[in-house]
């Protein structure tokens, strides 16, 4: 079990362009998107999520606001499992509506800006 | 692993409390576990865990369950028309309402924390249950109000939408 996230880190620092260049092109196509041409609420998460592989939080950050907000949740949840912090489900809460609000608005303001299709 | 771990330790208290008390040896009659203390036993005046003060007290079952799935119907609202979304967050629920139960009947045997936790779970999978609604009520309005061969069409649905605006 421990040995798993020591293998990732060793496959990202290694081959790590390997790694995201596989990703790239294997990201799943969202059916949605597919067939109607117009972004759904969860449309660009993949994307996003390999910039900021690449280490670019700002792309990451233009193409779906909201990777950060649930990958620091991920992380927060995990580490909160783990450790049990005293007012970590508080916290898990709070971090869990901000990233709520977070999809729904820029789903708001893509549908304004007519960035959908 | 680390439920394992926990059993492991519960197991050893109760143990000594048997050794203790000869003639109540409830936790030899039940070796499967802690699935018996949601009905306590009312004849035994000693709770196995030492109902509260000092004694070992556990995690509900279902609370970390329910937390990730209430986080990922979030992260998983959007896959398939929010379908994915819903039954996780609908799962989630089920699970939680289950154990939220357990734990008002009897609140001495679980930690409180691990109650917070469940409550966490809860509201996330509420949240992501009514996004994932929303998303799923749109898809079906949209197939509905505009039928399923402007849903499926590309071009008919952009020129129907620029009208729109």
């Amino acid at each position: 079990m421990k040995g798993i996230p020591v293998v990732f880190f060793l496959l990202l620092v290694g081959g790590g362009s390997g790694v995201i260049h596989w990703l790239e092109n294997h990201l799943l196509s969202c059916p949605f998107k597919k067939w109607t041409g117009v972004d759904c609420p969860g449309c660009g998460l993949q994307r996003s999520f390999v910039a900021l592989l690449k280490g670019d939080v700002w792309m990451s950050f233009k193409l779906y606001p909201a990777t950060l907000p649930i990958l620091a949740l991920c992380i927060f949840t995990i580490l909160h499992l783990k450790f049990d912090f005293k007012n970590g489900a508080f916290l898990i809460k709070l971090m869990y509506i901000f990233a709520t609000v977070i999809i729904v608005t820029s789903y708001i303001y893509k549908i304004y800006h007519h960035q959908l299709f | 692993m680390s439920e394992e771990q926990e059993g492991q330790a519960q197991n050893s208290q109760p143990s000594q409390e048997n050794s203790q008390n000869p003639q109540n040896p409830q936790w030899q009659q039940n070796p499967q576990g802690y699935q018996n203390f949601s009905q306590p036993n009312p004849n035994n005046p000693y709770p196995p865990y030492g109902g509260g003060f000092g004694g070992m007290q556990m995690a509900l079952p279902n609370a970390t369950i329910v937390l990730v799935l209430g986080i990922l119907s979030i992260v998983a609202c959007c896959c398939f028309y929010g379908l994915v979304g819903v039954v996780l967050g609908v799962v989630a629920l089920i699970l939680s309402k289950k154990d939220k139960e357990n734990y008002l009947a009897n609140m001495n045997y679980y930690t409180l924390s691990s109650y917070k936790n469940l409550n966490a779970g809860r509201v996330c999978a509420i949240i992501g249950l009514i996004l994932s609604g929303l998303i799923l009520l749109l898809c079906i309005v949209f197939a509905i109000f505009f039928g399923f061969n402007t849903l499926t069409d590309e071009e008919t649905l952009k020129q129907f939408l620029r009208e729109l605006q």
